[in-house]
């Protein structure tokens, strides 16, 4: 894939690091030379691009109008909405990937600016750390489709009405579909007759709002 | 005796270069004319998006303006030239924001 990463501070350089060792070609832009003189490519075709990426020239000489993703990662999130923005409108690139430097900006990180998928660290960092302190309650992990759809996860509490009983039997509405379940360390591929232990991790795949169904289903009442 | 009309002076047909919405490229800067049989405010986690729908002899395409609930002399029926890049997925042409031009 070619991959257009506008930002070469640590995070772009990593991404394009790593991402170039799958064997993506990568394309990264810094108005800085001395930031993208510091990548080092292993295997995999790192370019870098001294500019501006706020400019439809630069993104354009970095080859925006064939690209398959645009990440743009900068520290800067007004730049990060103006790459989004360009990549989407002037280029068409397929995905859109931004970078949430301030949680407050986070509403601004959507279609309206071509964003198709934002990530914000400090969001990310809430949502593991409730992973790890939250048993018996809903953790959204990740969302996708632009918030139409999200991952979560259940860590099963003893008293949940779900312990004991089969995921057949957990009746939940057609929004939620169980994708895996983590016992003891392991995966378990679910199947409608597996039976939920306490202390079973649940995962879930959920469209719309599917909060109230999950609450009741796997948690109990409030 | 009639006039005849020289062939040199061909009535007045302002031609526009517009490609067929069917035949429009995704990711190519095209220009497309039609016209406008929708137009709605769609709006996405509150913030208005105009999107509107304009179609010719072969098909139709979808125009986004973001941000925006409406915008003076598009109205339904008028005749519009749109320029910008395409976006093709699946058999829906979308343009976000493109330049355009109001015709008669």
């Amino acid at each position: 894939m070619k991959i257009i990463i506008a930002g070469a501070g640590s995070v772009g350089r990593y991404m394009a690091e790593q991402l170039s060792k799958f064997g993506h070609d990568i394309q990264l832009i810094d108005t800085n030379a001395k930031e993208l003189a510091r990548v080092h490519a292993e295997g995999g075709t790192v370019t870098g691009l001294v500019g501006d990426a706020c400019e439809i020239s630069t993104l354009a000489k970095a080859g925006a109008a064939d690209a398959d993703v645009i990440a743009a990662v900068t520290g800067d999130d007004e730049d990060n909405l103006v790459v989004s923005l360009l990549a989407k409108q002037e280029f068409a690139v397929p995905r859109v990937v931004a970078r949430v430097n301030n949680p407050n900006n986070e509403w601004m990180f959507n279609d309206m600016w071509g964003v198709d998928v934002s990530v914000s660290t400090p969001h990310l960092l809430t949502a593991l750390v409730e992973e790890a302190v939250a048993v018996g309650s809903l953790v959204k992990l990740l969302s996708l489709e632009h918030g139409k759809a999200g991952l979560n996860e259940v860590t099963l509490a003893p008293g949940s009405p779900a312990v004991g009983n089969t995921i057949a039997n957990l009746k939940l509405s057609r929004e939620s579909v169980v994708v895996a379940l983590i016992r003891d360390g392991h995966v378990v591929a679910p199947t409608p007759d597996t039976v939920l232990h306490e202390n079973d991790e649940v995962l879930l795949l959920s469209t719309g709002d599917a909060d109230e169904d999950l609450q009741r289903a796997l948690i109990g009442p409030r | 005796m009639f006039r005849k009309r020289s062939k040199s002076n061909p009535p007045e047909v302002v031609a526009y270069d517009a490609t067929p919405v069917a035949e429009v490229q995704s990711r190519v800067h095209t220009t497309v004319m039609g016209q406008i049989t929708s137009i709605k405010t769609q709006p996405s986690r509150g913030l208005p998006n105009l999107v509107m729908k304009v179609t010719d002899e072969s098909g139709s395409a979808t125009v986004t303006w973001s941000g925006r609930r409406s915008i003076g002399g598009i109205t339904l029926g008028r005749k519009i030239l749109i320029t910008g890049v395409a976006m093709r997925t699946g058999g829906i042409v979308a343009f976000v924001n493109p330049e355009y031009q109001l015709l008669a």
